[in-house]
């Protein structure tokens, strides 16, 4: 049965795409449009004093806090609203939005940009995690600059220590990760229908438009979002389009003009969020037989000016924290702090590739400790059905990373070649385990997300499928369209889906947390049995269907505990390189994956994520370097903040395992972050193998191997 | 301001712009060319791509003012040949579209490349794209409509 | 209002140059991206501009006796495809950027642009180029180290245009380029290293060394190569660490965004060493 669901299909926006027909932001004609400029903090931490703006000629128009409605709020509402619409006495990083200037002419926006004068009080900034537990410059945020903290206490982890024969530890940092979609952040804003109208490139179109009506202090329904063809957005287009939809709206609610807001490149790399910085301490208790006894954890993440999501994604860096292992007795601590760079927030993986990096090195470095290959020695701690997961509840998936492994070891050789690249000083491979949780954390489908789906037969052998989640590059628009179309009995040519209207679409939930296919693709196969049995009723016929959470996973939000994930994905990466021992420079020489994600509901998309994922991975790994100087990142352009091109890494070879998932379409699981997270820490590991010398850092750069060598 | 001529997919075409002007405002303001798309703005992503004379270049990096006489094949005009729609549905059969915003760059590179070399090893192809950046597909997928583009227009190039 | 002119002819072109102050624009790969500006408003040129894409004189490549001559309008791409290149040049051509710019940029341009990171003037460097610089009343010729004065800048004087550059085609069955990229391709150079050598029997015969990316101007010293040339392989063995560590003191690179000048300097000695042991050693043997 579900042979047939994941069989290829020809994507139903390929054509138009490849062709150049379809329309993203920038493609639009809205007539007579305004152009937007920010005007943004130069400095990382300093008092506003004053803002000395010049006459501007007619038709142009600076728009500040003071626009926005009395009954609006100046905060953007993410998980905390915590960040600013526009800056008003302070500002925390450099590139914070103080104003907007709008006018009819690019050139004189410019002219007029460069004579508006900001007067600052400076004060001393901290950018490191450092830093920022060091309070430089004083606390910004409460009298600590923490965020917030969690601990997660599974058995009696001090016991474990106190009785250990001896303690491994390793501290693993990696660094910020730029999106770098390959369209900017856009989008246009209209007053249409006596209300703002939002276009924009965006994962979320109800995250936008609760920002906007909370900003505006309007009704919901007093804010039209309209998503465009989004090219590609990796969790970048997930919250940061409020940040600066927010303003262009509180533009447009004064101007009632369109007005056109789009990122240049440098722009776009130098004043977005990235993935979060982290820090991640990990001690292992081992008995006299070298058995792992107890770990302890601890997890420090950068989250930048402001705390918009920031811990959720650290909850998830800790939910993953301790991997695919079974360990009896651990402590995972976390911190998130507050620092004077950009605001981090959501990339892909959204905290797991953090905790999943430090905890693979780690059991690579005790397994080069207690004399054992890390394959080896990672097995003996799977996880396994029934066992308990570091939240105290029972692991409830059919757990085949031993099948999976035996995959992996015969596609990549694993295990003959690191034996024999022991003594190899050019040659090394590398492995990591990882699992990813499915959907939002413990019970957010339930308590927040609330996801509700619509469908409606639109003709003889057509339905139309209304849901508020993206096509962003992953496929949505075609594998949901199989799903619908399998339980209709019909061909995904005839379901209609099109790019969310908030005016149209009911709020299933934002396109975010490998949900869509998972989560919202189960509620429209559910909704589409509802319509099977209103078929009769014509064209017309109308179903919905709202989230149900299945009772047997439990979890408590407050004490963390319980089912962290209704399910998993499960994934191997097996690296192999080769170094050049005049530069230093890797090649990476093979790269193979195992991944089970239930059933893939399209086996060519799949292989796409799966390219994709590990790709952008392994840049993460390698050579995406992201360095803060003088609250700058000082690779902004796209020269210098490099990402891999068609010749840095070969082919993949992939292979799924199937394990479907009982709530999930066919028995999908979510799959589009799990298959970026083992990259990483494979990548790392297989030069850890080859040079013979313990790896903390990401990314692993040519320069520094060659302190490693020396 | 000043006049500029040159050919614009097979048509003759002039425009009163500012020299300086770039290309790829030109087409995409002027001409309403929008498969063109702007990635960077630097000469890095290849989003812009399109053929000058034959050559694959970034359009981006081009001023109107260098163009007088030129002969400029955007995605607009190659959709429209044999060859571009071999190029398109091996990409759309392969899976190599994903967000779409760099792949009328990609077509642009495969057709440059298969006017020089109809039968690509698979270096040659990663050679041919790799001033075209992709964030999505990990370049796989769009290798193999490169490849599968060649197999199907044999006869083409 | 920046104007720009489209001269058809070298005089023309260098007539212009002499009324005005003038920005040389021939594949303007650098240009545009120094003077890029927002979408959709004008590159902010300072300065009037003169495209010389225009004048074919200007696209030749050819061989004149012994000099391979390059015009200044001559693309990357056509410096590669052209079978008389020498291969250090072709190889340090190839590494540039990526195909699309590759067909529009000119080793001119590059020239001009005079990055201590240029991977094409390295070689050159290596090559014993020259530069062809002209004005309405006359040429002159500048040796390329006599032109590159430090980053960005060059001698050239005002009204003058560099039309050419000229490569001595001395014999050479050693020539190695080597760049360290920031990835592995379409990648800006953290080092690169350019050797020309001639090998008769067991004897280096002559050399040239550079280094590019590890100073403001590409390294090279003829007084150390005079140490080598003349020398036979176990000779040089004799002096590889005196030579190591006279080049050790000329190499002096910086930290930037792109790597930090202890893997410059490291790197570029090993890239040394390497050749010194093995490159040169091939071709002996």
């Amino acid at each position: 049965m579900n042979d047939e669901i994941r069989k290829s299909v020809r994507r139903v926006d390929a054509v138009a795409k490849a062709s150049g027909l379809a329309k993203y932001i920038s493609d639009y004609d809205f007539g007579d449009i305004l152009y937007a400029r920010l005007v943004r903090s130069t400095r990382p931490r300093a008092k506003i004093l004053s803002v000395t703006v010049p006459e501007l000629p007619e038709g142009y128009y600076y728009v500040d806090y003071r626009d926005i409605p009395e009954k609006g709020k100046n905060r953007i509402q993410m998980i905390k609203d915590d960040w600013k619409v526009f800056a008003e006495d302070e500002v925390r990083y450099v590139g914070e939005t103080i104003a907007l200037l709008i006018g009819p002419d690019r050139e004189r926006i410019l002219n007029i940009l460069s004579e508006i004068k900001i007067f600052y009080e400076d004060r001393e900034p901290a950018y490191t995690i450092e830093e920022a537990l060091a309070c430089k410059g004083g606390a910004m945020v409460g009298d600590d600059n923490i965020y917030g903290e969690y601990n997660l206490v599974k058995g009696d982890p001090d016991t474990a220590f106190n009785n250990a024969a001896r303690v491994v530890e390793g501290t693993y940092r990696t660094g910020f990760q730029e999106h770098l979609y390959m369209e900017p952040q856009g989008m246009v804003g209209t007053w249409e229908g006596g209300r703002v109208n939002i276009y924009a490139s965006a994962q979320c179109p109800y995250y936008i438009q609760k920002s906007v009506s909370s900003a505006l202090g309007v009704d919901g329904k007093n804010v039209r979002i309209k998503q465009v063809t989004t090219g590609g957005a990796f969790g970048g287009k997930e919250h940061f389009p409020d940040v600066i939809a927010v303003p262009l709206a509180v533009a447009v609610n004064k101007i009632k003009k369109p007005i056109e807001l789009i990122f240049d490149r440098i722009e776009d790399i130098s004043y977005t969020c990235k993935r979060h910085p982290s820090r991640i301490t990990i001690k292992t208790a081992l008995d006299k037989e070298n058995n792992i006894t107890g770990m302890d954890i601890d997890t420090v993440i950068n989250g930048g000016g402001y705390e918009s999501s920031t811990l959720i994604v650290l909850q998830r860096a800790l939910l993953h924290g301790i991997g695919v292992y079974n360990i009896p007795n651990a402590h995972v601590r976390g911190r998130a702090v507050a620092t004077n760079t950009f605001p981090s927030d959501a990339y892909r993986g959204f905290g797991a590739p953090q905790g999943l990096y430090a905890i693979e090195m780690h059991m690579s470095q005790v397994a080069k400790e207690v004399g054992m290959f890390p394959a080896d020695f990672k097995r003996k701690y799977f996880i396994k059905n029934g066992d308990m997961t570091i939240t105290n509840a029972t692991m409830k998936d059919n757990v085949k990373l031993e099948e999976m492994f035996a995959a992996a070891d015969e596609m990549s050789d694993y295990t003959r070649k690191i034996r024999e690249y022991e003594n190899d000083p050019y040659r090394g491979i590398g492995i990591s385990f990882v699992n990813h949780g499915g959907g939002f954390t413990g019970n957010g489908e339930q308590e927040i997300i609330k996801g509700l789906v619509r469908m409606k037969r639109t003709g003889e052998n057509r339905a139309a499928l209304y849901v508020s989640n993206v096509e962003m590059g992953q496929g949505l628009q075609t594998v949901l369209r199989k799903i619908a179309a399998k339980e209709l009995g019909l061909k995904y040519t005839d379901i209609e889906y099109d790019n969310p209207d908030t005016d149209i679409v009911p709020d299933s939930g934002p396109t975010v947390a490998s949900r869509s296919t998972m989560v919202v693709g189960y509620l429209i196969q559910e909704c589409a049995k509802k319509l099977k049995g209103k078929w009769d009723e014509g064209v017309g016929a109308e179903a919905e269907h709202r989230y149900i959470h299945p009772s047997e996973y439990k979890w408590d939000q407050d004490t963390l505990q319980g089912d962290a994930y209704p399910t998993y994905g499960w994934g191997i990466n097996v690296v192999e390189v080769e170094m050049d021992t005049v530069t230093y420079e890797v090649k990476t020489t093979g790269i193979w994956s195992v991944f089970d994600v239930g059933i893939p509901m399209d086996d060519t998309i799949m292989d796409g994520q799966v390219s994709g994922g590990v790709i952008q991975g392994l840049g993460y790994a390698s050579i995406e370097k992201c360095e803060v100087l003088d609250g700058r990142f000082r690779q902004h352009t796209m020269a210098d903040y490099v990402i891999p091109t068609s010749m840095d890494f070969p082919e993949i070879k992939n292979k799924f395992i199937d394990n479907p998932y009982k709530y999930g379409p066919s028995g999908a699981k979510g799959a589009g972050e799990l298959v970026f997270d083992a990259a990483a820490p494979a990548y790392a590991d297989a030069v850890q193998q080859l040079t013979g010398k313990n790896i903390y850092d990401i990314p692993v750069t040519p320069e520094m191997i060659m302190e490693l060598e020396e | 301001m000043a006049k500029t001529s040159f050919i614009l997919n097979g048509e003759e075409v002039s425009v009163e712009a500012d020299p300086l002007k770039r290309l790829l405002d030109v087409l995409r303001e002027d001409f309403e060319a929008l498969g063109v798309k702007e990635g960077c703005g630097e000469g890095e992503c290849g989003a812009c791509s399109i053929l000058l004379n034959g050559k694959l270049v970034n359009s981006c990096m081009i001023p109107l003012g260098a163009v007088e006489g030129a002969d400029i094949v955007t995605p607009e005009g190659l959709r429209e040949t044999e060859k571009g729609k071999v190029i398109i549905e091996s990409f759309a059969d392969t899976g190599a579209v994903q967000c779409g915003f760099c792949t009328p760059g990609m077509m642009m590179a495969a057709e440059a490349l298969l006017e020089k070399n109809n039968n690509p090893e698979e270096s040659e192809i990663r050679e041919a794209l790799s001033g075209n950046l992709c964030r999505c597909t990990g370049y796989d997928l769009i290798v193999k409509g490169v490849k599968t583009s060649a197999e199907r227009g044999k006869d083409l190039w | 209002m920046v104007k720009s002119y489209r001269p058809d002819t070298l005089p023309e072109a260098l007539k212009l140059m002499e009324t005005r102050d003038m920005i040389p624009f021939a594949g303007g790969t650098d240009l545009m991206v120094k003077y890029q500006s927002w979408k959709g408003t004008l590159p902010g040129f300072p300065k009037d501009v003169l495209f010389l894409n225009y004048i074919s004189s200007l696209k030749k490549i050819e061989v004149k006796g012994e000099t391979l001559v390059i015009g200044a309008g001559v693309t990357l791409s056509d410096v590669a495809d052209y079978p008389e290149t020498p291969k250090v040049l072709r190889d340090a051509v190839l590494s540039i950027a990526a195909p699309g710019i590759r067909n529009i940029a000119t080793l001119s341009g590059n020239i001009c642009n005079a990055s201590p990171a240029g991977d094409s003037i390295c070689a050159l460097y290596a090559l014993d180029a020259s530069v062809v610089l002209s004005k309405s009343g006359g040429n002159r010729e500048c040796a390329l180290p006599e032109f590159i004065t430090g980053p960005g800048k060059t001698s050239l004087n005002s009204g003058e245009l560099l039309t050419a550059v000229k490569i001595p085609l001395k014999k050479a069955n050693v020539q190695e380029f080597r760049k360290v990229g920031t990835r592995k391709a379409n990648a800006l150079s953290k080092l690169s290293f350019s050797a020309v050598a001639e090998i008769k029997g067991d004897t280096v015969d002559g050399i040239a060394l550079a280094f590019g990316a590890v100073g403001p101007t590409v390294i090279r010293s003829t007084e150390l190569e005079k140490k080598l040339t003349g020398k036979t392989l176990e000779q040089i063995k004799l002096i590889q660490k005196d030579i190591m560590n006279d080049y050790s003191a000329m190499i002096v690179p910086i930290d930037d965004q792109r790597s930090t000048a202890a893997y410059r300097k490291q790197v570029a000695l090993n890239l040394l060493k390497n050749f010194l042991e093995s490159g040169l050693v091939q071709e002996m043997q």
